[in-house]
Order: C-alpha cells, then sequence, then structure tokens
C-alpha cells in the first residue's frame, strides 16, 4: 500500500510532460492500451502495445523501484496462472504480457495523475454514492495507514506479537477495531466538512482534468505512433 | 483467497463482462434499498479505507504472504450490500495500482461482496446462542469457505477457457493443492481477527455488534454513545 502512498506523491509534484497532460487524455490513451492488450492475440501486436507501456512507464520519470513494484504483482499471479495452463509452446510466455502491460500502465496512469483529477472524470460517470465514497475512501486511507503502522508499533513494544498465533492474530483484531471506529470518525467528519462547503457530487468542481494543455500533445503523438506500430506489426 | 487481483488479460471476456454487469446491478440496487444516506456513503468509504489499510498488512506464510480483506467482519457491520459496495470501492483504488486489473474490478466486488453476504446471513443466527467474538468468527469462517469456493470456482472457469485455446487440459490438481491449503489458512487467521475485532466493538460500541446487520444509520448517535 507503502506504493499507492508513493505513487501518490509523485502524481502531485512529478514534472514530466505526463504531468503536465490533461487527465482525461491519459485517461483515453491508458484505457485504449489496457483494451488492446486484452483484445489482441497476435503476438507481435501484443509486444507493441507491451513496448509502448514500458516506454509510457520509463518517460514518466517514476522511481524504477515503483515500476518494478507495479511489475512485480500481477506477473506473480499470471505466472500461476500460467503454470495451471502451461502447454509448452514459446506463445504461452508472451500471454504473460497482458497483465504486465495492464500493470505498467496503471503505474504510469496513477503516477502522472494527481487524484482529483483521476476521480473528476470517474465521479461524472458513476452514481454519485460510488464517486464519494471513492473520494472519501483515498483520503482518509493514508492517514489510516499511518494510524495503522503507529498503532502495530506500539503492539510490538508492548508485547502485543506474543504468545499463539491466536492470540496475536486477535489482538491485531482489536487494534483493526481500533481503526475502523476511526475511519468511521474520520470519513463522517470528511463528509460532513464536503457537504458543507457545498459538494453537489462533482469531485474537483474545476474542469481543468479535460482542459488541454500543450503537454497533450505529447498523448496525441503517444496515439499516432502506437496507431503507426499497430499497423506495421499488422503487415509484416 | 477469497479476493482475486488477478491482473487484467487473464480471465476470459465473457466471464468478467458478465461479473461487471452483475456487479453494476448490484451496486445500483443495493443503494436504491438502502438509501445512500451521507452516512452511509461516508461509512462505505471509511470501511473501504479501512479494507485497504488492513489489506497493507502483510502475515509472511512460508513464501508468500497472506493478505487480510476484513469481509466478514464488514459485511456483518454494514449488511451485504454495504460489504459488495466497500469492495467495489476498495477494488477500484487497488486497480489503479495494479493490484487487480481494471477488468477484475466486478469480479473481486462480487467474491467479496460474496462474503460479506454470508457473514450477514450467519452471523444473527450464531449470536443468538453465542457472544458477538465468537459469533463473528464463526460466520467470518463459513462466509470465507464460501467465497473461497467460489475463488477456486472462477479459477477453475479462468483455466479451462485458456485450455480450450492451447489445448491442454488446466492442471486443477494443482490449483486445488495451491488453493485449498492457502484456503485454509485464511480462514484460520481472517477469523481470529474477526474474534479480536468483535471483541473489541464489545466494549466499546457495543451497538454495532449487538444489532447485527441493522443499517448503521438507523442507530442514532446519541444512542450509540
Amino acid at each position: 500500500m507503502s506504493l499507492i502512498a508513493d505513487l501518490d506523491l509523485i502524481a502531485g509534484s512529478g514534472k514530466s510532460p505526463w504531468h503536465r497532460a490533461s487527465a482525461l487524455s491519459k485517461m483515453l490513451l491508458a484505457f485504449t492500451l489496457v483494451a488492446l492488450a486484452i483484445a489482441f492475440s497476435s503476438p507481435r501486436l501484443l509486444l507493441v502495445v507491451h513496448v509502448a507501456a514500458w516506454l509510457l512507464a520509463l518517460t514518466s520519470r517514476l522511481p524504477f523501484r515503483l515500476v518494478l513494484a507495479a511489475v512485480t504483482y500481477p506477473a506473480f499471479f499470471s505466472l500461476l496462472f500460467l503454470l495451471l495452463t502451461w502447454s509448452g509452446r514459446l506463445t504461452d510466455q508472451l500471454w504473460l504480457l497482458r497483465p504486465l502491460t495492464a500493470g505498467l500502465v496503471a503505474v504510469w496512469l496513477i503516477g502522472t495523475t494527481p487524484y482529483p483529477d483521476l476521480f473528476a472524470p470517474i465521479s461524472r460517470v458513476v452514481p454519485r454514492a460510488v464517486g464519494d465514497a471513492l473520494f472519501i475512501s483515498y483520503r482518509t486511507m493514508f492517514s489510516l495507514m499511518t494510524s495503522l503502522e503507529q498503532m502495530m508499533r506500539a503492539l510490538k513494544l508492548r508485547g502485543g506479537n506474543t504468545g499463539s498465533p491466536w492470540r496475536r492474530w486477535g489482538v491485531a483484531g482489536e487494534g483493526l477495531g481500533t481503526l475502523l471506529l476511526e475511519g468511521f470518525e474520520k470519513g463522517e467528519r470528511l463528509y460532513a466538512t464536503m457537504l458543507l462547503r457545498g459538494h453537489a457530487g462533482r469531485i474537483c468542481g474545476c474542469r481543468h482534468w479535460l482542459e488541454w494543455t500543450r503537454d497533450d500533445l505529447w498523448v496525441m503523438g503517444a496515439f499516432v505512433l502506437l496507431g503507426a506500430a499497430l499497423l506495421a506489426g499488422a503487415r509484416t | 483467497m477469497s479476493h482475486l487481483h488477478l491482473p487484467d488479460g487473464v480471465v476470459p471476456l465473457w466471464l468478467w463482462g458478465s461479473a461487471w454487469l452483475l456487479a453494476i446491478v448490484i451496486a445500483a440496487v443495493g443503494f436504491r434499498r438502502e438509501a445512500a444516506t451521507p452516512q452511509r456513503i461516508a461509512r462505505v468509504g471509511a470501511l473501504s479505507a479501512v479494507m485497504l489499510a488492513a489489506m497493507a498488512i502483510e502475515l509472511p506464510l512460508g513464501p508468500v504472504e497472506f493478505h487480510l480483506t476484513l469481509a466478514g467482519p464488514f459485511g456483518i457491520l454494514l449488511g451485504g450490500f454495504g460489504a459488495f459496495h466497500v469492495a467495489l470501492v476498495s477494488g477500484s483504488i487497488l486497480a489503479f495500482a495494479g493490484h487487480g486489473g481494471f477488468t477484475l474490478i466486478g469480479l473481486n466486488a462480487l467474491l467479496l461482496g460474496l462474503e460479506g453476504t454470508v457473514a450477514a446471513a450467519v452471523y444473527p443466527v450464531l449470536s443468538r446462542s453465542r457472544g458477538a467474538a465468537p459469533a463473528m468468527a464463526g460466520a467470518t469462517v463459513l462466509a470465507r469457505l464460501v467465497a473461497g469456493a467460489a475463488w477456486i470456482a472462477v479459477m477453475v472457469l479462468a483455466t479451462d477457457s485458456r485450455s480450450r485455446e492451447s489445448g491442454v487440459p488446466a492442471r486443477h490438481a494443482m490449483l486445488a493443492s495451491i488453493a485449498v491449503p492457502l484456503l485454509l489458512v485464511g480462514v484460520v487467521i481472517e477469523s481470529a481477527v474477526a474474534f479480536g475485532i468483535a471483541r473489541f466493538l464489545e466494549r466499546v460500541r457495543p451497538d454495532l455488534v449487538t444489532r447485527g446487520t441493522v443499517p448503521l444509520e438507523v442507530i442514532g448517535e446519541s444512542e450509540a454513545r
């Protein structure tokens, strides 16, 4: 989960052209790439989309360890899946590229887009309750994680990690009970504040998430290059 | 082991597509049946955050790490629909971090929602004869077993679909040898944690655990204090 915290920090403070491009164009590019990765069964086309995802992730100036972390997780589950369905053909390995591509694209998108810009378009297409809950969850998650870390440290110092596993897990559960009540309090206070300030179901009332900037040309360029590469890949 | 975290491109289109559709229908019905009051929205958001924070706790199990979900206890606290909404929100955030694909959000929400629904249904029965802590632990055991079985069924469907493409039969025995032990370990850990949560809530907010799945907004704040 510290992965999300690190990405969130970089999304707001990063200086790459991707960071300056509008959220809407980046989301369109991201979802196009994920859709293509899922749809293609040709190894060559899949490889083109995968290379495009790596290029996006590497040019966004995200720390390499974060990019690697984002890829490792889907890779582990995909390997497990591959093991269960392995046919002995090399093309099976290329099939692994699908989830890796999606993971890379996800880390590029969340690492270059501040969360209000990310949630603003989402809140316009999902029911208000879901959009608001998503926003509250994301906002309170970081402070709850800090509380959880402190609580776990305190438990360790006070002997909470001693005794049988059943006792240790039970004590951890009691700690999570406090976190649950703290979450209720924080969530309700945040939402009450939002409503008092005139929140009417639109996360980020501003519209800069869809305002096109000069840096959106990079996104357009990525679309054009991707299209050209796919055409070339399809012909050869 | 009751949430997939499988990445995009692994599960066949018909499976994740129909799961998305079903998830949308359940989400809509849930918000219609249980009014989306500000307090409920805030609590769904808050519990999603708690679920995400709890998932960050890594309990080492040999070469792998076990992550809590708390879907059972949340189902008891918010009801089946509430647990489903919590799973939908937390799954969406996780997908943006590459933990579980965008296409799998619906399927993950259905599995975790199922766990919450089973726990919410079983808890009132168990709590009649037992205290809140053993009742919550027992409901979590049953809910986890049901959701775990559903998880294995999804994996069988997904691997079978892949096998039809490759012409090589899927290794179901291998799947069972990996999934079943992990599921059983998960049942023990989650139920112990659920026991602890209920023991704590019974002391400080007994109203939350003695009423089962009564919607939280029904309970007045003054009464709760």
